[in-house]
């Protein structure tokens, strides 16, 4: 949860945008964290690059929990 | 309430009646158009038509860096005059205001920019006649379309004079988050929508049915199967369409899938040669060209069938990279990262990302040890459009080379 909160606050800081402090399985990429498509883009690219898993490989995911299963089921 | 134009994200309702007060209300006039608001980019799109006034359509988001590269100048502002006595305007209908509309003077036109090959935006003029060329007569004011493409662009032209011109209702979805998107199709009942792939890929997944939906149209990116049949549970009215466009043409084929086929009426102007579409001059706005009579577009095809002419199409010759349905050049984007200082060397490549398509990512070699990633995005922030900035950056100590001493793209 700490590498993918890590990877989270890049991308925002990334993009001009406030980190945030804690997030959870529930919290929702585009609702919560305000990720349009460029911002989400860019996180698969980093969770790509760090665990080696496209997330959006089968279709949208909107919530961190999801990307927690992906990455752990590599 | 008759609607011209609604944007829900600013609680903006504009009738075709307040749209007709605020042209009347027209005192001034300026030939660059350099706005956020889509509505006042609309209107001023149909003042240059009434007043037969040339248009210049800028994006909002280019910097005044690139606005100096392009224009040479950026007080914009300056270029506002009054108008003259005989060109106040009176409009009293709707009716009239297309009428007029569509009586627009031979001298009329157009000009917006796309991304150049020499690493600046290119110019590119249209007449009446050329960006109007694939606009659909229907006699149908119940068509509501759903607004899903930057308005200084050409797909968004293409959706706005296809609107304005059959007298139908403009509804914004671009740039606006995907509740408020799925809630206005259906408060507003949407009928048409034309997009991106991108677009139709941020409001998945679907829950619900919007069956007010007559047609989905695709277009500025390659086919993407796997979406069709996702939206297909949510839109089982809407009929499919895939757009084959550019801001050179305009829309120029269609088809129902991935295969396209040239019209008999388009054979003589449209052909395939070494695998590339080629296009005939006289289908294109004004451009900078050399002085053959065949524009080549750089969109490399595959042919089914030779005697159908139907072909696929399979990547671009060129290296444009397109996001997201936005063509980028690499070395606009390379010239602007080592620009910064302390930077010596740039590499700006592409990978194959499954929400944009492509993203541009980006190896530098720095000799300012204190350079980081978020330092550089930041500059970039205020010196490229959002879609032009690569989304990850690496430092290295050498730029990869082909062997012919060429940067690597992919």
């Amino acid at each position: 949860m700490e590498a993918i909160k890590h990877i989270i606050n890049t991308v925002l800081k990334n993009n001009g945008k406030k980190e945030v402090q804690t997030i959870n399985e529930e919290t929702l990429l585009r609702d919560d964290l305000g990720f349009d498509s460029f911002e989400l883009a860019e996180l698969t690219v980093r969770i790509e690059a760090q665990f080696d898993v496209d997330i959006f490989e089968e279709g949208l995911i909107t919530k961190v929990g999801e990307i927690l299963d992906k990455v752990n089921q590599e | 309430m008759d609607l011209f134009y609604a944007d829900k994200s600013i609680n903006q309702e504009i009738s075709w009646a307040a749209l007709l007060e605020d042209l009347n209300k027209t005192s001034v006039y300026n030939t660059y158009c350099y706005k956020a608001e889509f509505y006042e980019i609309f209107k001023h799109i149909i003042q240059s038509l009434l007043l037969n006034e040339e248009l210049i359509v800028l994006d909002n988001d280019f910097s005044e860096t690139e606005l100096y590269n392009i224009l040479g100048d950026v007080d914009l502002d300056t270029y506002t005059r009054p108008l003259n006595k005989h060109q106040v305007l009176k409009i009293t209908s709707k009716e009239e205001l297309l009428k007029r509309i569509t009586a627009v003077n031979k001298n009329w036109k157009i000009t917006l920019f796309t991304s150049g090959t020499t690493g600046l935006p290119k110019k590119v003029s249209h007449s009446f006649k050329s960006i109007t060329r694939f606009v659909k007569y229907n006699n149908d004011t119940q068509v509501n379309w759903g607004f899903a493409f930057n308005p200084t662009h050409m797909a968004g032209l293409q959706v706005f004079f296809q609107a304005l011109l059959n007298g139908n209702s403009l509804f914004r979805l671009f740039g606006i988050e995907k509740q408020l998107i799925l809630s206005k199709i259906s408060e507003y009942s949407i009928t048409n929508i034309s997009a991106t792939p991108t677009f139709y890929r941020m409001l998945l997944p679907l829950d619900a049915v919007y069956d007010s939906v007559k047609r989905l149209t695709f277009g500025g990116e390659k086919f993407d199967k796997n979406i069709w049949g996702q939206l297909k549970k949510s839109f089982p009215n809407a009929k499919f369409n895939n757009i084959y466009a550019s801001t050179e043409v305009g829309s120029l084929l269609v088809s129902s899938g991935d295969v396209f086929s040239i019209k008999p009426e388009l054979n003589s102007l449209v052909k395939i040669v070494d695998n590339e579409l080629i296009i005939h001059n006289s289908l294109l706005g004004e451009i900078d060209r050399s002085d053959s009579d065949w524009y080549h577009t750089n969109d490399l095809v595959e042919v089914i069938n030779d005697n159908t002419n139907q072909f696929r199409f399979v990547s671009r010759k060129n290296e444009m990279i397109n996001v997201g349905g936005y063509k980028v050049n690499p070395y606009e984007v390379e010239q602007v990262v080592l620009d910064i200082k302390g930077i010596n060397q740039v590499r700006i490549y592409t990978k194959s990302n499954s929400i944009l398509g492509n993203i541009i990512c980006c190896e530098i070699v720095s000799e300012n040890k204190n350079l980081t990633e978020s330092d550089i995005r930041k500059i970039l922030r205020s010196k490229l459009q959002e879609y032009k900035i690569p989304r990850f950056i690496t430092f290295v100590n050498e730029i990869a080379m082909t062997r012919t001493g060429k940067i690597k793209r992919h």
